[in-house]
C-alpha cells in the first residue's frame, strides 16, 4: 500500500523536524516548508493527502495559505491541520469557512498530532 | 412740605393784613403819631413771624434733604405748644422716623442682595473656571435640545464658539448624529445616567470617548436639562490593546520553545529516536530550547523591571573600552564558528563612563551576537569607539557585512517584539534583544541608540553614552 503524503509547514525548524520524524516513523512520506508561500507551491505540485501547518509564519501565514489552497481546484479538498500558539486567534466561522480540519495548540504532543491526522484521514476516507 | 409752608405764609399774610387794617382805622380816628406807632408794632410782629417761619422752614428743608439722601435726621425744632405748627411738626417727625426705619431696612436688604449677587457671580466664575479647566468636553442642553452651556474642550472638539445667548440646537453644533440622538433620547426617556462609548473619526485617527449623559429634572419631574460629558479614553484603549498584544506576544514566544521541549521529550519517551546520535540530537534540542526559554523570560523580566523602574542599577565609573573588549572576547568563538572576523576597537584617550557594567556588557553582547547572526560566513565585524569631547560623549559602533535591514523596517528594529520578517530565515529571535538594548542605554543610562543599514551590504548598530563627570573634568 502506498504511503500517505504529508506536508509539514512551520518556520520553526525544530517543530518541522519533530513532526516529520513522528510521521515518517509512522509510515508517511513527509515534505517540509518554512512558510505559507513555499508550502502552497509544494502542495500544488505534490497534492499531499494532508497538510500540517503553523499559523504565524513569515512571507505568508498559515491562514493565507489555506485561503489560496481552497481557491485552487486541485488543492481545494486537501485537509489541513493547524498548529498554533494562538488557538484563540482563529474564529470558529473562519475555521469552518476555510474547512480547517483541526486546530492544535502549542505546546502540542507529536502523538496527538499523529492521532489527529489519522482521524482526519479516516473521516475523509469514510466520506 | 410745600403745603405747610404755604399755610404759614398765608396765615402770616392774613395777620399782616389784619394789623394793617387796624392801623388804618386808628389812623383815621386817632392822631398820626399813634397810627405810626401801631404800624411800627405791626411791622415788628410781621418781621418776628417771618423769622420764626424762616427758622422752621429751614429746619424742615434740612430734614427733607436728609431724608431724601437717606441720612440720619432728628428734627429738634421747638414749636409753639398746641399750635398747628406743633401738630404738623410732630406728624412730620413721625413720618421722618418711619421713613428712616424703612430706609434702614431697605439698606440692610439691599446689602444682603448685593452680597448674594457677589456670591452668585463668584460661584458662576468658579463653575466656569472648573468647566474650562477639565479636559472632558461638557455640554448642557435644555428641554428643546438647545445648547445652553459648553466648555472650551467641547468647543474645540466640535469646532464651534459657545454663545450663551444664541441657544443653538445641538444638531447644528455636534457633528455626530449618534450623540445628538443620545441627547434627545436621554431627555425623552428621563434616564438618570446613560453611559456609552463613542468613536469619532478625527483626521483618520479615531478618538474614543466614554460618554455619560445625565438628565436633570425639576420639581415636577420634567427633564429641563441634559448634561453630556465626553471623556477621551483613546490612550487608555491603546494601552489596554498594547497590554493585550504584549501578553499575546509573550504567550506566543514562550510557547514556541516550550512546544519543542515538550515534543522532543515525548519523542524520547516514545522511543522515536532510533539511534544514539538521534537521541543526542533530541537532547541537544531540548537543552537549546530550554536555554532559549530561560533567556526569553530573563529578557521579558529585565524589560519589565526597567519600564517599571524596579531594576537595581549599580553604576560605577568603568572604562568603556575594557567592557567592549571583554564582550568581543566572549563573542569571538561564536563568530569563528561562522568564519566571521571581529575587529576590536582602538583604545581612546578618555573612555570612563558611569555605568552598570553587567548591563552595558549585555548591550554590547546583544549587538555583537546580532551582527554574527545576520552576517554570512566569511563576513567581517568592526567595533569602534569614538570620543566626542565637545558633547562629552563616547560612542560605540558595531558594523557588519551582513544581510542588512529593509528601509521600511529600520525605524522599528528597536520596538518590542519587532522582527524583520525578511531576515527570519537567517536567524531566530524573540524580538526583545534590541528593545532591551534600547531600554538599558536610554532609560537606565540616559544615552541613545542608533542604526543605519543598507540591504545586502550590512548594518551599523551603535549607542552613545555620556562620559563620567570625572572624565569630563579631565577633558576640559
Amino acid at each position: 500500500m502506498e504511503n500517505k503524503k504529508a506536508l509539514v509547514v512551520d518556520d520553526e525548524f525544530h517543530i518541522v523536524q519533530v513532526v516529520s520524524i513522528k510521521l515518517r516513523n509512522n509510515g508517511f512520506d513527509v515534505t517540509t516548508a518554512e512558510n505559507g508561500k513555499d508550502a502552497y507551491d509544494l502542495a500544488c505540485q505534490l497534492l499531499p493527502d494532508i497538510i500540517v501547518t503553523d499559523y504565524q509564519m513569515p512571507v505568508m501565514s498559515g491562514l493565507e495559505m489555506i485561503e489560496k489552497l481552497r481557491q485552487h481546484e486541485p488543492t481545494a479538498h486537501i485537509p489541513v491541520i493547524m498548529l498554533t500558539a494562538r488557538g484563540f486567534a482563529i474564529e470558529e466561522d473562519q475555521k469552518q469557512q476555510l474547512r480547517v480540519a483541526a486546530c492544535l495548540s502549542k505546546p502540542f504532543s507529536p502523538r496527538e498530532v499523529l492521532q489527529t491526522i489519522e482521524d482526519v484521514l479516516n473521516q475523509n476516507a469514510a466520506v | 412740605m410745600k403745603k405747610e409752608q404755604i399755610i404759614w405764609i398765608t396765615l402770616s399774610t392774613l395777620a399782616l393784613g389784619f394789623m394793617a387794617s387796624a392801623a388804618m382805622m386808628v389812623l383815621l380816628s386817632m392822631s398820626a403819631f399813634v397810627s405810626v406807632l401801631l404800624l411800627s408794632v405791626a411791622a415788628l410782629m410781621v418781621g418776628a413771624n417771618f423769622v420764626v417761619l424762616w427758622r422752621y422752614s429751614t429746619g424742615l428743608r434740612k430734614a427733607a434733604r436728609a431724608v431724601a439722601v437717606g441720612s440720619q435726621v432728628k428734627i429738634s425744632a421747638r414749636y409753639p405748644r398746641g399750635s398747628l405748627l406743633e401738630e404738623i411738626g410732630s406728624a412730620l417727625e413721625r413720618f421722618v422716623d418711619e421713613s428712616q426705619q424703612k430706609v434702614k431696612a431697605l439698606q440692610t436688604e439691599n446689602g444682603d442682595i448685593s452680597l448674594q449677587l457677589q456670591l452668585l457671580q463668584r460661584r458662576k466664575n468658579s463653575v466656569e473656571a472648573i468647566l474650562n479647566s477639565i479636559r472632558d468636553a461638557v455640554i448642557v442642553t435644555d428641554d428643546r435640545d438647545r445648547v445652553i452651556l459648553a466648555n472650551e474642550t467641547a468647543e474645540i472638539l466640535f469646532g464651534f464658539h459657545f454663545d450663551p445667548a444664541s441657544f443653538q440646537p445641538a444638531e447644528d453644533i455636534i457633528a455626530n448624529n449618534e450623540l445628538v440622538w443620545m441627547i434627545s433620547k436621554s431627555r425623552t426617556s428621563k434616564t438618570a445616567h446613560v453611559r456609552h462609548e463613542l468613536t469619532f473619526d478625527n483626521d483618520d485617527s479615531p478618538v474614543t470617548y466614554d460618554t455619560v449623559l445625565s438628565a436633570v429634572e425639576d420639581d415636577n419631574a420634567t427633564v429641563i436639562q441634559v448634561v453630556t460629558v465626553l471623556h477621551d479614553i483613546t490612550r487608555e484603549k491603546e494601552i489596554s490593546q498594547m497590554k493585550n498584544d504584549f501578553v499575546s506576544h509573550v504567550s506566543h514566544e514562550l510557547k514556541t520553545p516550550l512546544a519543542s521541549i515538550n515534543a522532543y521529550a515525548e519523542m524520547l519517551v516514545d522511543g522515536e529516536a532510533e539511534d544514539e546520535e538521534t537521541i543526542q540530537q533530541f537532547c541537544g534540542v531540548i537543552q537549546g530550547q530550554a536555554q532559549r526559554l530561560s533567556r526569553l523570560i530573563e529578557d521579558i523580566l529585565n524589560i519589565s523591571r526597567i519600564e517599571s523602574g524596579l531594576i537595581k542599577v549599580s553604576r560605577q565609573s568603568h572604562s568603556l573600552a575594557l567592557v567592549v573588549r571583554d564582550a568581543v572576547e566572549m563573542i569571538t568563538s561564536y563568530a569563528q564558528e561562522k568564519n566571521i572576523s571581529v575587529q576590536s576597537p582602538t583604545p581612546i584617550l578618555y573612555d570612563q563612563v558611569s555605568i552598570d557594567r553587567d548591563m552595558i556588557s549585555q548591550v554590547v553582547i546583544n549587538l555583537l551576537s546580532n551582527a554574527v547572526k545576520y552576517t554570512p560566513a566569511g563576513g567581517h565585524i568592526t567595533v569602534e569607539l569614538e570620543l566626542n569631547e565637545v558633547e562629552g560623549q563616547v560612542q560605540v559602533s558595531i558594523t557588519d557585512t551582513g544581510v542588512g535591514i529593509p528601509a521600511e523596517d529600520v525605524d522599528h528594529v528597536f520596538d518590542k517584539f519587532y522582527r524583520v520578517q525578511a531576515n527570519n530565515k537567517y536567524a531566530k529571535g524573540t524580538g526583545l534583544g534590541l528593545n532591551l538594548v534600547k531600554q538599558i542605554v536610554e532609560t537606565v543610562h540616559g544615552g541613545s541608540v542608533y542604526v543605519t543599514s543598507t540591504p545586502g551590504q550590512g548594518s551599523t548598530f551603535g549607542f552613545v553614552l555620556p562620559l563620567s563627570k570625572q572624565t569630563m573634568t579631565q577633558t576640559a
